[in-house]
């Protein structure tokens, strides 16, 4: 199958001096990457660990209220909002930025200018987001859902994010690499979209004086586009790169991917209100959010075709390949997540789901099923190409990837299926609020479950993080593709000794 | 041919598409909306918070309440359920009483931030202040929940409050709660079976006339293990005699601000249905 | 119809013609610049002479690539 499918494309010969050329011109933009994008994947992970112990604590509270409950730092409330916090603009932003970074420079085969001020960049973010951890943890949080931050905390946000808005663009106007691939695409609209997002919430709902019900309406453009226009396209556009790239086939239709582009740029930005759905805002805008929610099956079919079909005689890679496991999990991931919230919109359904745990499930869904299981992926092919080493451990790898997916599953199932009933009690007024309370507790202890596998997962994948940038892992010997040891080449990649980076 | 223009003349086109939609044009509709008045002898509604409550309104922003607590009533067409009679029902938010009517846009022009809500892990609060006026209650649920409902899930606050040697007499403040809800605050106290003989050998006497001064038609037979435990039972529902739990001034102002949640109580011409 | 909703209608249907006017435009600048053609080199811009296509580039550091 695999050879079929790789021999309908022709594939043009080159000659080992066009291949050396090539690898030495790959490992000088990897090495130029080094710095910045381990210094913000290591912080990345960090923010992982972190938000992990917080999510376990929140998740327990909530089934066993005497935990720590004598202690104002860990009560619930302060404890959950500095886990999204964490996840959210710690682990998931730092990662994307790693991320985008790398694909930008790669892609636009131009090397990284002035690595330092960039990684000046990540200490800003740090600092932001220590500030915004502690500060809500000590109580300064503003309760404004995905921006609780205190008022210190955003400065330095918005400071870093320009930083890495610049030099991606920097990188993207000295590019040698004529044509624009859509990888490139999704991260330029990501790199405009997140700090005009957060600049425009910041100021109308801390700056300004736009209270009321505004207010909200504002939270939840954001808090949906921060997903929509921030993480998502970094990571569909990950996708884009990674799978091609790993199982060596071009995707199956690059028409297909601009029209996912542009279909998610209109209309992923119009939903978002279907979260205050029966709230007191206006009909017109939430019928408005509804349209735009719907109309998002365009783009996911879009890129879930073209992903299958790209992967079509392929899928046995996953045996071989630890990035493309993670990849495709994500992939399909966002296919379900998204046709989910399309119908999620649907009043009828959400009359249900709204202010059930069956929106968290959807939103972990989301940010963990289909963006963090990308972002692991990413590093897996990412960091070897960097530090040049390959991982140390693969049994370590499979726990990981073990660990992460069975867990996340029954963060899903479960919760899905405790909030719709959780939704339906609520919607009957015979049903007494405490039957309800007692009806989610199992499924509020399944999630605590599928939170320690997580948990278990990052511990193996910062331990295996921190073997390889140590130089734990086995040196690569040359040749321009890691891992891969073809058996047929091997000559050749004693013949590319002087073409790879010392 | 630069498709970095294109890509960016796009993303700015799409992008503002929205921004226009959902920001700017709701914010036309609704950012200038002003308070009702029926009649000129009538009070302007709704009013904005003040002293005491508008710091209560902080606590409960930096211990996120609103994560499990929504604060808005929804249209009495809103969800459905079905009766005994397998009839076909809507609107439960108004049947639970969580309010007179639907929250409208004009009920939180004067709330910043306004924490509508996306959970409800625990109660609409929109109009708590008239569901529950008493000061009392809301603090000692906010001590340990479990106080006023065993299967209550939420966190005990009892930072909110403070327990102190009791100087003069019991101050008018002080929580109305038997010593098992005050001995360790936020959680629930009870000796151990030893424990428990020795204070009856130390103080059985005045533990047993405390409590007979409370429930003087009880028996108590302390040469058995059941009743001691009986005993037990009683007395810790009486107050600790020289303990009291009174509350913080965040603890205050926190249930000022819940009494002071009275949405969905005056009706508006826009929110009939 | 006051005069606040007059000028919302207004603004409305103004950005609508605002809007689909400029997209109608950039399609057809898109389809006369022939950005609907060879899209074929696009795919495969990704790959070069030292990582071709046909060749996977990842696998588990214990596993030689069992490629046919």
């Amino acid at each position: 199958m695999a050879t079929t499918a790789a021999l309908t494309t022709t594939v043009p010969q080159y000659s080992a001096r066009e291949r050396a050329q090539a690898a030495a011109e790959r490992a000088a933009i990897d090495a130029s990457c080094r710095g910045p994008v381990l210094f913000f994947a290591a912080s990345a992970i960090v923010w992982l660990l972190v938000g992990s112990v917080l999510a376990i604590l929140a998740s327990v509270k909530l089934h066993s209220p005497y935990l720590f409950t004598a202690s104002p730092e860990l009560t619930f409330g302060r404890v959950r909002m500095a886990h999204l916090q964490a996840m959210g603009y710690g682990w998931l932003s730092l990662a994307t930025v790693a991320a985008l970074l790398w694909q930008m420079c790669r892609l636009s085969r131009a090397e990284l200018v002035y690595p330092k001020l960039l990684i000046c960049a990540g200490v800003l973010w740090n600092i932001g987001e220590f500030l915004a951890v502690v500060g809500i943890i000590m109580g300064d949080a503003t309760s404004v859902e995905w921006l609780e931050a205190p008022a210190y905390a955003p400065p330095f946000f918005i400071a870093a994010v320009g930083i890495v808005s610049a030099w991606t663009v920097a990188v993207f106007r000295r590019r040698r690499e004529q044509h624009v691939y859509v990888t490139q695409w999704y991260i330029l609209g990501a790199i405009f979209w997140f700090p005009w997002l957060y600049l425009v919430a910041q100021f109308m709902i801390f700056w300004s004086t736009a209270a009321g019900v505004v207010q909200p309406i504002v939270n939840w453009w954001f808090g949906h586009n921060v997903i929509g226009l921030w993480f998502t396209p970094v990571a569909v556009g990950t996708a884009y790169y990674l799978i091609p790239k790993i199982i060596g086939r071009p995707i199956h239709s690059y028409y297909l991917s601009i029209i996912g582009f542009w279909s998610l740029a209109l209309f992923y930005s119009w939903a978002g209100m279907h979260h205050l759905i029966g709230g007191p805002i206006p009909g017109w805008l939430a019928s408005a959010s509804t349209v735009g929610s719907m109309m998002m099956l365009i783009p996911v079919l879009a890129v879930a075709i073209n992903h299958h079909m790209t992967m079509r005689g392929h899928f046995h890679r996953l045996r071989y390949s630890p990035a493309l496991r993670f990849t495709v999990f994500g992939a399909i991931a966002y296919t379900l997540v998204s046709v989910q919230g399309s119908f999620e919109a649907l009043k009828d359904f959400s009359e249900v789901a709204h202010f059930t745990h069956y929106t968290v499930a959807h939103a972990h869904l989301g940010v963990y099923g289909f963006v963090t299981m990308i972002m692991f992926g990413v590093f897996y092919y990412m960091v070897p190409r960097l530090t040049g080493r390959e991982w140390a451990s693969s049994t370590l790898i499979r726990i990981h990837f073990w660990s992460v997916a069975v867990g996340i599953s029954i963060y899903f199932a479960g919760l899905s299926i405790g909030g719709w009933w959780q939704g339906r009690m609520l919607n009957n007024p015979n049903v007494p609020f405490a039957n309800i309370v007692n009806y989610t507790l199992p499924y509020l202890f399944s999630r605590s479950i599928a939170g320690t596998l997580m948990t278990a997962g990052h511990l193996a994948f910062t331990v295996l993080f921190v073997m390889n940038v140590a130089g734990w892992g086995q040196q690569r010997a040359g040749g321009p593709t890691f891992f891969v040891e073809p058996r047929s080449d091997t000559a050749r990649s004693e013949q590319l000794v002087g073409g790879r980076e010392a | 041919m630069d498709r970095g223009m294109v890509i960016f003349l796009g993303a700015l086109l799409t992008f503002s598409s929205s921004w226009l939609g959902l920001i700017v044009f709701p914010f036309q509709q609704l950012g200038y909306e002003q308070p009702y008045q029926k009649s000129e002898s009538d009070d302007p509604y709704p009013q904005p918070l003040q002293g005491i409550a508008l710091a209560g309104k902080r606590v409960y922003q930096a211990n996120g309440c609103m994560y499990c607590h929504s604060q808005q009533v929804r249209s009495e067409r809103f969800g459905n359920w079905w009766d005994e009679n397998g009839e076909e029902r809507t609107g439960a938010d108004i049947k639970r009483s969580w309010g007179l009517r639907r929250t409208v846009s004009r009920d939180y022009i004067y709330d910043n931030p306004t924490m509508l809500g996306t959970m409800r892990t625990g109660p609409d609060l929109s109009n708590i202040g008239v569901r529950n006026p008493s000061a009392m209650w809301h603090h000692t649920h906010l001590l340990n929940p479990r106080s006023a409902n065993p299967w209550s899930i939420m966190p005990s606050f009892p930072y909110l409050y403070k327990r102190e040697k009791i100087v003069g007499y019991r101050s008018d403040k002080a929580l109305l709660l038997g010593r098992e809800w005050t001995v360790q605050p936020g959680y629930r106290w009870r000796p151990s079976e030893q424990e428990w003989d020795e204070l009856l050998r130390e103080r059985g006497s005045t533990i047993l006339a405390q409590v007979l001064a409370n429930s003087p038609a009880e028996t108590f037979d302390l040469t058995t293990a059941a009743g001691k435990k009986r005993l037990l039972d009683f007395w810790l529902t009486t107050p600790e005699e020289d303990y009291q739990i009174v509350p913080t001034t965040d603890g205050e102002a926190l249930v000022a601000y819940l009494l002071a949640l009275r949405k969905a109580e005056v009706p508006l011409p826009e929110a009939k249905e | 119809m006051t005069a606040v909703d007059i000028a919302l209608f207004a603004t409305v249907i103004g950005s609508i013609v605002l809007f689909g006017g400029a997209a109608v435009l950039a399609l057809g600048w898109a389809f006369r610049s022939g950005q609907f053609s060879n899209f074929d080199r696009g795919a495969k811009s990704i790959f070069g002479p030292d990582e071709p296509i046909g060749e996977p580039t990842d696998s588990f550091p214990d596993m030689n690539d069992k490629r046919s």
